[in-house]
């Protein structure tokens, strides 16, 4: 898909997340070096000021380490916190692949019948307001304590959005260029490869972007749930010992995780996307 | 009828080699006989179309104008085998439309083109090429409507005029029988309308495919006509058939004349006619 990659203004990245602020235009011709720092240097103000007020007003250890004590928690076994966090990665993007392969095969299916979409609807709905947290027992009876609940567990919470983006997305193709295709008596596989699977790619992005937080939450709370091993386990042991700059780690590795893995599927989207119209001249 | 005047082009574009049997000269492009068509809304039954007749010869440019909601989209629509309609018949090429649709005669260009945005203008216009299995010269296409330095750019990137021009090229690139214009200038401004207009005019003189081209513009109609045939509003019926007996190559200059005016006034007159006084507005 990505046949050409235009290159984007850098300041692009670090600003599209605020779409409504608008801080290139408002900073007219201010230094764009100023533009890419102000986030990191709203990050280190906050972790100073944090850091003074807990050194300031002798707040106890276990209510609220100060970062440096949460830094020195991270540095005393970093092994152990990339263990957990590779652990919890593996089941949160294996259940995410199953899902995204599942979904995706089972939305072709149900864009194309307006009788399975029907018939189908209603079981996927049940998944999707099913408590997922509460069949995790029958998982661990099912399956044992290996990997696969947690993997799967990630696969339910995982599958219901990307399912409904792939059906809308395979459907919101332009009706004119369909014509185009069905006055040239183009098959249905013809008109899929060419019209339906491209034009359904902002919304498997879309659905990739609110899944990808979704399972590493499913893979965690399966940890929590089981105590198997992970980044659920070594906050759960963390809460048992008191060791709240241990929690606070765990709590920081699991947000880099969330938003390296976004920032992934972000430059990942922008460069196979970059001929959609929320991409384009900017 | 196609092949003895393709000897007009610098770069012969119509080499695709069509499945279907050799058309005697005489078989009409078009025929259209007693089209009806009704369809259920919210708001009770439509009549789109009642008792419409008309016919094109092979190689003859005839267009229809009649008011917003005269049926002229659906008569275009049941000629290209887009829509089953509810009553009469419609012969294109000598077959049914679907038949047209298989031997890959029709070239289909609509008011928004629907072009894909993924591709460039290029790869647009090679998609008929790849529907169908024909080859062409993309590049000579390309320079024929005047687009060639654009080659690698996207539609988003184009003007709406441009689009138009890679619309017509992609319609054409398989070496369609029959071209579908549906209001193809629609929505181009002035100037861009008057380029595309003599430029399809003089592509079509080298060319002389049958077109049947909807529009609301009468003097366009007129200008690039051999016939015009006027649609009464709803429910929609042909309610006249004007020869255009202008000389050709037509050009420009020709709005001018006495004869182009008269010709005009009469299809306007035709269109007064058949429109209700409430109506007469539009």
């Amino acid at each position: 898909m990505a046949r050409a990659t235009t290159d984007r203004p850098a300041s692009r990245a670090d600003v599209s997340d605020l779409p409504n602020l608008d801080v290139r235009r408002a900073s007219g011709s201010r230094d764009p070096l100023l533009l890419t720092l102000l986030p990191a240097i709203v990050v280190v103000a906050i972790i100073g000021g944090w850091e003074a007020w807990v050194r300031i007003a002798q707040v106890k250890r276990y209510l609220l380490p100060a970062p440096s004590e949460v830094a020195r928690a991270l540095a005393a076994e970093p092994l152990r916190y990339l263990d957990a966090a590779a652990t919890s990665l593996g089941a949160a993007l294996g259940g995410l692949l199953i899902a995204t392969l599942g979904a995706f095969a089972l939305g072709v299916v149900m864009a194309h019948s307006r009788a399975l979409e029907r018939a189908l609807y209603p079981p996927a709905l049940l998944l999707k307001v099913m408590p997922i947290v509460a069949v995790y027992p029958l998982f661990l009876i099912w399956f044992g304590f290996g990997i696969w609940p947690r993997v799967l567990i990630a696969a339910l919470i995982t599958f219901f959005p990307v399912l409904v983006n792939t059906v809308i997305g395979l459907r919101s193709i332009d009706p004119q260029a369909h014509d185009f295709l069905r006055a040239l008596h183009a098959s249905r596989s013809q008109i899929f490869w060419r019209l339906r699977l491209p034009s359904s790619l902002p919304y498997l992005f879309a659905a990739l972007r609110i899944s990808v937080p979704l399972s590493l939450i499913g893979a965690v709370v399966a940890e929590f749930l089981s105590g198997a091993s992970g980044m659920g386990q070594l906050i759960l042991v963390a809460n048992g010992d008191f060791d709240t700059p241990a929690l606070f780690g765990a709590v920081i590795v699991l947000a880099t995780m969330g938003v390296s893995l976004t920032v992934g599927i972000s430059y990942l989207e922008r460069r196979v996307l970059d001929w959609h119209d929320s991409y384009r001249g900017v | 009828m196609v092949a003895a005047r393709a000897s007009h082009w610098k770069a012969p574009l119509l080499v695709a080699t069509l499945p279907l049997p050799p058309a005697a000269v005489g078989t009409p492009a078009v025929e259209v006989l007693d089209l009806s068509h009704r369809y259920a809304s919210a708001a009770g039954e439509v009549v789109a179309l009642e008792h419409a007749s008309l016919r094109v010869a092979a190689g003859e440019f005839v267009s229809i104008v009649g008011p917003s909601g005269c049926g002229k989209t659906t008569l275009l629509r049941a000629v290209a085998g887009l829509l089953a309609p509810s009553g009469g018949e419609v012969r294109v090429l000598g077959g049914a439309p679907r038949d047209a649709q298989r031997a890959h005669a029709l070239g289909l260009v609509t008011q928004d083109p629907g072009l894909l945005p993924w591709r460039s203008v290029e790869a647009n216009v090679r998609l008929p090429l790849e529907i169908t299995g024909a080859t062409a010269d993309v590049s000579a296409l390309l320079e024929r409507v005047g687009i060639a330095r654009f080659a690698r750019y996207r539609p988003g990137q184009l003007s709406g005029g441009m689009r138009q021009r890679v619309a017509l090229a992609r319609a054409l690139a398989h070496g369609p029988r029959l071209l579908l214009m549906d209001e193809p200038f629609g929505a181009l401004d002035e100037l861009s309308r008057e380029d595309l207009r003599l430029e399809l005019l003089a592509l079509w003189e080298r060319e002389r495919i049958a077109v049947l081209f909807v529009t609301h513009a009468i003097h366009e109609a007129v200008l690039l006509s051999d016939r015009v045939v006027v649609m009464s509003g709803s429910p929609g019926r042909v309610a006249a058939d004007i020869a255009i007996d202008l000389p050709r190559p037509r050009t420009d200059d020709l709005i001018s004349t006495p004869r182009f005016v008269a010709l005009d006034a009469e299809v306007r007159a035709a269109l007064r006619g058949s429109a209700p006084a409430t109506r007469g507005a539009r």
